[in-house]
């Protein structure tokens, strides 16, 4: 072909595009509604995604900075046990060692007063040893600082730092005093000078810190003459081996020189469940927006077909069909990812709060105060926007190209070839189930499993369109033989009407039905869970009173008792007897350990290997088993006596999830860094426990046996008989408060107060999760109203003449009705045994697989029922406007309607 | 009886207390059966792309029972616009369409929409020109369908009336699965199942061919003239025209009389 002709078929390719883009753009500007519905589907979908993105990056990343910006340019660290190391270890590093590539830290949370009373990590560091590892105080003289502010800042005690955008977002000044509270002590801290941070890591490192010279923060801490951590930048290669092996030998017993980025391994894959559960619950809007899609081009498509017939006749190639249809939806799609983008971000600043609220109450106390907007959560709810809009109307863009050119098909003949597809649909559906189950036997990991839930869904939203029609056909069945009254005419038009149009209202009530089955199973899930929990919290709460430090953590307490205040306790009139716990971290030594070096993405060839690469675990040590003959086990070496027996012998109990996450069984061993090195202690149980991190239970003697530390972390206590539990609580209190100035403050709970406190955590972690099920299900609604409208469009004609017949407004709406309530009802009743499906499917895989434990399912007729009524609700409310609408058609301009 | 059951429908004739009173009455066509339709002053227009179209303007009509009312015209002269107008399903501008049904007069223009498709339902069948059947109904359904909206039994009506239009063996097929010719005639049984006073007929062979149009309208004829029914029917048709008692042309939304011969040819 030649230049010039090419040209000429470019110019000739452009005017089609053109033409078949403005022919899309006025069928979608003479439906609006129509086109509404789908950029609403579409936008909501996006909306949740990019919501949930924001909301998890936002608080992974407050994480990530208050790890690894911190841990700065650190390549490994020496940590000691619960209490730390002994300072004369930096001291002989330095000194003796002559490492100067080191540096101590003393890092915990506070709450400060004049700082919004939000949770704010103090940092206590040796100023002289910073410069290498991170560049705080790069600039600190810029800005109001007095210049002399770090010879204030070393030299005097109780002083800190803090960044210049958190001064002025809290109006504190240079000079002014700031209130702390740590433990339930208060501390008067001075601000002494503002920084100004070098580069943006610094400045959002620095927007939730106060820096402390590291006497000042053992003070607030009570750790005088303690480390938490010595940070070290090791070279790479055989220099660095040299230089562990040497650091080995120095090391004491309760101390381990590990990879610096471990911490943050550990911890990131145990959120990454939780984050994963949100990501998956945050796709479901748009897989029942993508029934939406599908149904509104369909419906557009099938409205059209005899102008793509006479497109067709005049010379437009099916190409051209399919590129104007899929074009008309991408554009759709377009603007509804747009509008999606901007609601996401607005649903990501609501979300952030309760995320965030959950990985306090659960794993980690993070702050995040403000959501950022990353590229790369925009492109993808982007693309995945335009993704739906395309998958969702390629079907039916591909079903236009089959339009004959001359005697478009008849809406019957294209129902009849539907109906004829519907086996074959059935047989998919099977396949999908089948590959779903497939998916979710093996124990892989949980992406796999999530899969294996969508095919599910998926599976039974394809099995829909063949119960719809059984469903229907009873119906019919029963109104032709049991309602056969002339006064019952409407109910037996109803099912024939959505028979007639099997290929959207199925799709419609498929849509309505997984919304209302991810109601059924999430709500099965929640309420079997609240019941376990509820459950063990009878077990294992048995004290009348409970005695802790205030707590940044729902469910950890950071700080310690004093011994004052826990003989204040001991010896408070009424008070019987007292019980103890601790709880700490300490460095667990297992063999699927994610925090080995070369797992965390080291490279082992050049960097040296960390001989103490360990996974950190919770700790607690308790006087006594409190839970006693209640205590559940999944497994365990005898009856409860005899496992305690043994646990007082000095074996241990880990937790269900630590148990399935690490495929730990009794009579297993595993090696703990005690103060006395690492040493193994055989599992004599596994037992039940909500926790999501791995805790083992030791006997309170045995910990102390090898750990040199006397703190107690909370205590039980029991009253004398006949004591009213909520007035002693009330007493305590009110005795507490008056204790001497600069007593510890403590939290006092009565055991119904914990117990509530408990129910609270979990509901509120719940609180997102019924959010974005709240979501789908609008999208659902929005499909089930789309459905209708497009049908009651299909159906002028007819409408017209039922009306010209006699049929009045009122017989009309109830017609309307009928037709919405069956939708519903059968969208409600497919539900129930898919909702049952998915319950058992998130109860026994999603969940053991996620957090590691085991739910027992307990089903309430109650939850089935309800969401019965929710999908009969939904869909007669989605009802009232169509039917609105066909009542106002006039009959003269119906029956004249194409 | 079917003054009582306008009455419990909240219908008033136009004799009650409080009426509008009765404008002249200006015969068109004079014979001894009793006047059914009156119409006065009617106009209907529509807005189109901003101006207004009339349609329908200052229509003065009697109708008498019994009779074969042809409307000839032009495609959008405006025959179905009064065939609407007459049976209710399309309110007027202007103007009155009254009929004396059960020795009442009822201005139907003054009722509301309720009471209008009430009356339409107990009084007035209906014949479209096409896709005038419900498709989700059996065809013995479709014809039952004035007497069950009106919770009414059919008493085997149905079945018989299809008999009587050749479809007896068709009662539980499905309007699709009918021919054209097959579906009109369902329509009439449709619109005769609950013997109305007065028949409309909106172009009822226009969409058939020939042989089956014209045993269609045979049909229609026996049907209706045999039971003394008054048929008013649109059409482009001077054939059709040629067998009816009056032949009324629509031109520029005006009424134009034809008048005919003894034989039945135009003048």
């Amino acid at each position: 072909m030649t230049a010039r002709a090419g040209s000429g078929a470019s110019i000739s390719g452009w005017r089609t595009g053109q033409s078949v883009l403005r022919m899309a753009w006025r069928h979608v500007w003479r439906r609006p509604l129509q086109s509404l519905f789908l950029v609403a589907g579409v936008a909501i979908g996006v909306a949740m995604i990019v919501g949930i993105d924001l909301a998890n990056g936002a608080a992974q990343r407050a994480f990530e900075l208050g790890t690894e910006s911190i841990a700065g340019r650190a390549t490994h660290e020496i940590v000691g046990g619960p209490s730390g190391l002994d300072q004369s270890l930096y001291v002989q590093l330095r000194r003796e060692e002559g490492y100067t590539l080191s540096a101590p830290v003393v890092e915990d949370y506070v709450v400060v007063e004049e700082l919004d009373r939000q949770p704010v990590r103090l940092l206590g560091i040796d100023p002289f040893a910073e410069a290498p590892f991170r560049s705080f105080l790069g600039r600190g003289d810029a800005g109001p600082s007095a210049p002399n502010y770090l010879d204030d800042f070393m030299a005097r005690p109780n002083t800190v730092l803090m960044s210049v955008a958190t001064a002025a977002r809290y109006g504190v000044d240079v000079g002014a005093p700031i209130t702390a509270l740590s433990g339930g002590r208060e501390f008067t801290l001075e601000v002494v000078g503002l920084l100004e941070p070098a580069d943006e890591l610094s400045a959002r490192a620095l927007d939730n810190l106060l820096l402390a010279d590291i006497a000042t923060a053992q003070e607030v801490f009570g750790r005088v003459g303690r480390l938490d951590r010595i940070d070290l930048i090791l070279p790479s290669g055989d220099a660095g081996a040299a230089w562990m092996e040497r650091f080995q030998a120095l090391l004491p017993d309760d101390a381990r020189l590990a990879a610096a980025s471990s911490r943050a391994g550990t911890v990131n894959e145990m959120t990454a469940a939780f984050r994963l559960n949100l990501t998956a619950l945050s796709l479901l809007a748009l897989v029942v927006g993508l029934f939406l899609i599908y149904n509104t081009v369909t419906f557009s498509v099938i409205q059209r077909r005899p102008v793509i017939g006479s497109l067709r006749a005049l010379g437009m190639t099916r190409g051209e069909i399919f590129g104007m249809v899929l074009g008309e939806a991408i554009l759709l799609g377009i603007l509804g990812t747009g509008l999606g983008l901007g609601l996401g971000v607005l649903l990501g600043q609501g979300a952030v709060q309760l995320v965030t609220q959950t990985i306090n109450d659960l794993f980690f106390v993070v702050a995040v105060r403000d959501v950022d907007l990353p590229a790369s959560t925009l492109l993808k709810g982007g693309a995945i926007g335009v993704l739906a809009a395309t998958i969702g109307a390629a079907i039916p863009a591909w079903e236009a190209t089959g339009v004959p050119p001359v005697g478009a098909f008849q809406r019957s003949q294209i129902e009849e070839r539907s109906r004829r597809l519907l086996p074959w649909v059935a047989a998919a559906a099977v396949g999908l189930l089948a590959v779903g189950g497939l998916l979710l036997i093996p124990d892989w990991n949980l992406i796999v499993a999530f899969v294996g839930l969508f095919a599910v869904i998926v599976g039974c939203a394809l099995l829909t369109p063949l119960l719809t029609w059984v469903v229907m056909a009873a119906v019919q069945w029963f109104s032709g033989t049991v309602l056969r009254a002339p006064g019952n005419l409407l109910w037996r038009m109803a099912p024939r009407t959505i028979l007639r149009s099997l290929s959207r209202t199925s799709v419609a009530v498929a849509a309505l039905m997984v919304a209302v089955s991810v109601i059924i199973g999430v709500g099965v899930m929640i309420s079997s869970f609240r019941n376990t929990v509820s459950l063990w919290l009878d077990e294992v709460l048995q004290a009348d009173v409970f005695v802790s430090p205030p707590s940044y953590a729902a469910n950890q307490v950071l700080t310690t008792l004093d011994p004052a205040t826990v003989e204040w306790f001991a010896d408070y009139p009424g008070v019987s007897s007292m019980a103890t716990t601790r709880g700490v971290d300490v460095a667990a030594f297992l063999d699927s350990a994610p925090d080995s070096v070369t797992d965390s993405g080291t490279d082992s060839a050049t960097e040296p290997v960390a001989s103490g690469a360990a996974s950190t675990v919770r700790l607690v040590a308790i006087s006594q088993d409190l839970a006693g003959e209640d205590r559940r086990y999944r497994a365990s070496v005898g009856d409860s006596a005899t496992t305690w027996a043994a646990v007082q012998e000095g074996a241990i109990l880990v937790n269900e999830p630590m148990a399935n996450r690490h495929d730990l069984q009794v009579g297993d061993s595993i090696r703990l860094q005690t103060d006395r090195g690492p040493e193994a202690f055989t599992i004599a149980g596994v037992n039940v426990d909500f926790d999501v991190n791995d805790v083992i239970l030791m006997a309170d003697p045995v910990y102390r046996s090898h750990w040199n530390d006397l703190a107690i972390s909370a205590i039980g206590l029991f009253l004398e008989p006949g004591q009213d539990v909520d007035a002693m609580v009330n007493t305590m209190r009110a005795s507490a408060a008056q204790r001497a100035h600069g007593a510890q403050e403590v939290v006092i709970q009565s055991n119904r107060g914990t117990r509530e406190n408990a129910l609270a955590v979990f509901d509120r972690t719940f609180a997102i999760t019924v959010a974005l099920q709240v979501l789908a299900a609008l999208v659902a609604f929005i499909g089930i109203l789309s459905t209708l409208m497009s049908l009651q469009l299909e159906r002028m004609r007819e409408i017209g003449i039922l009306r010209a017949t006699g049929m009045t407004r009122g017989q009309l709406w109830r017609l309307s009705l009928i037709e919405t309530g069956l939708i519903g009802a059968t969208a409600g009743l497919i539900a129930v045994p898919t909702g049952l499906v998915l319950a058992v499917i998130l109860i026994y895989i999603i969940n053991l697989r996620s957090f590691g434990w085991t739910l027992e399912m307990q089903l309430a007729a109650g939850e089935f029922g309800r969401a019965f009524v929710v999908a009969l609700a939904a869909a007669l409310l989605a009802g009232i406007y169509p039917a609105w609408r066909m009542g106002r058609i006039q009959p003269a301009i119906a029956v004249r309607a194409e | 009886m079917r003054a009582e059951g306008l009455r419990a429908e909240g219908l008033r004739s136009v004799d009650e207390p409080g009426a509008r009173p009765d404008a002249t009455v200006r015969p068109a066509h004079t014979g001894s059966s009793a006047l059914l339709i009156e119409i006065r002053g009617l106009r209907k227009s529509y807005a189109e792309a901003g101006r207004t179209r009339i349609v329908l303007d200052a229509i003065d009509l009697d109708l008498r029972a019994g009779e074969f009312v042809c409307l000839l015209g032009k495609s959008g002269s405006g025959k179905s616009t009064l065939l609407n107008l007459i049976s209710g399903i399309d309110a007027p501008d202007a103007g009155d369409v009254t009929l004396h049904a059960d020795g009442e007069r009822v201005t139907l223009t003054t009722l509301s929409e309720r009471a209008r498709t009430l009356f339409r339902r107990r009084n007035i069948g209906i014949i479209f020109q096409f896709f005038n059947l419900i498709p989700t109904l059996t065809v013995v359904e479709n014809v039952r369908l004035p007497l069950e909206l009106a919770g009414r039994a059919d008493g085997g009506a149905a079945a018989e009336l299809l008999a009587a239009v050749g479809l007896g063996d068709r009662l539980d097929t499905y309007p699709d699965r009918l021919s054209g010719g097959e579906q009109q005639r369902v329509a009439i049984a449709r619109a005769l199942i609950h013997d109305p006073l007065l028949i409309l007929a909106d172009e009822p062979t226009g969409n058939l061919d020939d042989d089956t149009g014209e045993s269609v309208l045979e049909l229609l004829l026996r049907l209706t003239r045999g039971a003394g029914k008054t048929l008013i029917m649109a059409t482009h048709a001077p054939e059709i025209a040629a067998r009816a008692d009056r032949v009324l042309h629509v031109v520029h939304g005006h009424l134009q009389e034809e008048h005919l011969q003894k034989e039945g040819q135009a003048v």
